[in-house]
């Protein structure tokens, strides 16, 4: 709701009026990209930047976090300059924070200083043991260091401890993947889609999981789960692409009883049908995307053939 | 034979590093389908006109993989390419080494392209100006992919390219790179790119 002295404030000058409007809109935008975790560090850079030089004084209370925000997207685009002016004024306000300690600890890392930033990791541990962003931070240096091994046995270890952390479990599923342990990287999706059974993106990439790990077995179950994803949300294309290759594969295995056969052919042409709806969907009056069209429906019908 | 790189071929691989500066990216190589091999076509470089970018964060999932190759290579047959070559940026910019993903697509092309290159992105040296090009050609020799040196000669033509990758990158022309996996989240994403491309050539 605007007050009295806003509205006044607008009728004298127009250009106070934008200037206005736009740091509200600016502050919503960078609440919404928080909120979405968005990794947008260029756009919250431009925008964040010009904020807290131009217009502090309309941020009220959310100065801090957007501090904070714009100080790891400046990080994240190598603009070291912003973000220590942004640590300096969060040191300043909150000086014996954690909280603050942890973004000094991420500069280092920025800095390639992952020593350094360690012992401010572990000074955080020290004081407070159950500290979990100071945990994680020392793992992603293991990341960065291309120790994934090790980034895998501490995550572990921290899961044990902290097991209802759905982030830690997504990061982990990514390190087994990127190691080629597929079963070890369904058994952390398997854990997430326990604790969230209506995400489709969970569903659809233990499926992918499931396919790449490869075996009839695991391709009734990649079918299963890209089946059930498409339940959850009809038009994720990663599951409808994910469930006609599934499907195609099994009806072409040579293992298969005759009515499996039938049925995952059912299936698969079932699913062409929606890809082939959903890409005349999305060619709606643009003459680019007809070549699109042209090709699925081509691989749909030469999968066909191999598959029969 | 070697691999040589079109300027749209080499800017489109570094908007896609430029995109995802945090993850690993991959993509396809393509170059025009030559009707017959000459006895002596050994010293005729491949020259690889276009690149189709794929995915970017985690790479070592086959199913959309499979997806994507198929229907590339539908789009390949009808404009008279063939999948010549697999590019990758990896997540650290310390390693520019090509992985067990890498070298499995790599095999998988060489089913229908037996001169298949591995070209790696080493995202560290990536900058605006670009003044020195930034990949590791890998080529398979006695069942090992070898490096090979980069010059001016891997370019159709080196100073075009750099000028215009500089270009674009300053312009943050990246923003607007569709890859595969913009495609599957937004079919209306067009992974050929056709805004890019036009760029690149009014920049010629």
């Amino acid at each position: 709701m605007r007050s009295s002295t806003e509205i006044s404030w607008k009728k004298t000058s127009s250009r106070v009026l934008w200037t206005s409007d736009w740091a509200e809109e600016m502050r919503d935008k960078l609440r919404k990209w928080r909120e979405d975790t968005c990794r947008n560090s260029e756009q919250i850079v431009d925008v964040g930047e010009e904020l807290i030089s131009e217009h502090a004084s309309k941020l009220g209370d959310d100065i801090w976090i957007i501090y904070e925000q714009v100080m790891i997207a400046a990080l994240d685009c190598s603009r070291d300059d912003l973000a220590l002016i942004c640590l300096q004024e969060l040191r300043k306000q909150f000086p014996d924070s954690h909280r603050v300690k942890r973004l000094t600890g991420m500069r280092l890392e920025a800095l390639e200083r992952y020593d350094e930033a360690n012992k401010h990791y572990d000074a955080i541990l020290q004081d407070d043991p159950t500290n979990t962003a100071a945990r994680k931070r020392k793992i992603s240096i293991l990341k960065a260091q291309g120790k994934s091994t090790e980034a895998i046995r501490e995550l572990n270890e921290y899961l044990e401890q902290f097991v209802g952390d759905q982030e830690a479990w997504h990061e982990l599923s990514e390190l087994y993947i990127n190691e080629h342990d597929y079963g070890k990287a369904a058994f952390c999706l398997e854990e997430l889609m326990m604790t969230n059974p209506h995400n489709h993106l969970y569903c659809e990439q233990y499926a992918e999981v499931k396919y790449t790990q490869g075996g009839l077995e695991n391709l009734e179950l990649s079918r299963k789960y890209f089946a059930q994803a498409l339940r959850l949300n009809n038009r994720n294309m990663r599951a409808l692409f994910g469930l006609y290759m599934s499907a195609s594969h099994i009806a072409a295995s040579p293992k298969v009883s005759a009515k499996v056969k039938k049925d995952n052919m059912k299936y698969a042409a079932w699913a062409a049908t929606q890809i082939n709806r959903a890409y005349k969907l999305a060619g709606r009056g643009t003459k680019e995307n007809k070549c699109s069209i042209k090709a699925v429906e081509e691989m749909l019908e030469s999968m066909q053939i191999t598959m029969s | 034979m070697p691999i040589q790189l079109t300027s749209q071929a080499y800017c489109k691989m570094l908007l896609h590093a430029a995109k995802y500066p945090h993850s690993a990216v991959n993509g396809l190589l393509v170059a025009e389908k030559t009707k017959e091999k000459k006895k002596d076509s050994h010293s005729d470089p491949v020259l690889c006109v276009d690149c189709v970018p794929l995915f970017h964060g985690t790479l070592a999932l086959a199913p959309m993989l499979e997806v994507a190759l198929t229907l590339i290579d539908t789009w390949c047959k009808e404009n008279n390419y063939i999948i010549a070559g697999y590019y990758q940026a990896n997540e650290r910019t310390k390693d520019s080494r090509p992985n067990q993903v890498a070298e499995k697509v790599a095999a998988r092309i060489s089913e229908n392209f037996s001169d298949t290159a591995i070209v790696m992105v080493d995202s560290g040296r990536l900058t605006m100006s670009c003044f020195e090009p930034i990949v590791l050609i890998y080529d398979h020799h006695e069942n090992k992919w070898k490096n090979r040196e980069v010059t001016s000669d891997s370019f159709e033509d080196w100073n075009e390219a750099q000028k215009i990758t500089s270009a674009l990158l300053e312009g943050r022309s990246y923003e607007n790179l569709i890859d595969f996996d913009n495609h599957l989240d937004d079919l209306r994403n067009d992974w050929t790119n056709p805004v890019i491309n036009k760029s690149v050539l009014d920049l010629c």
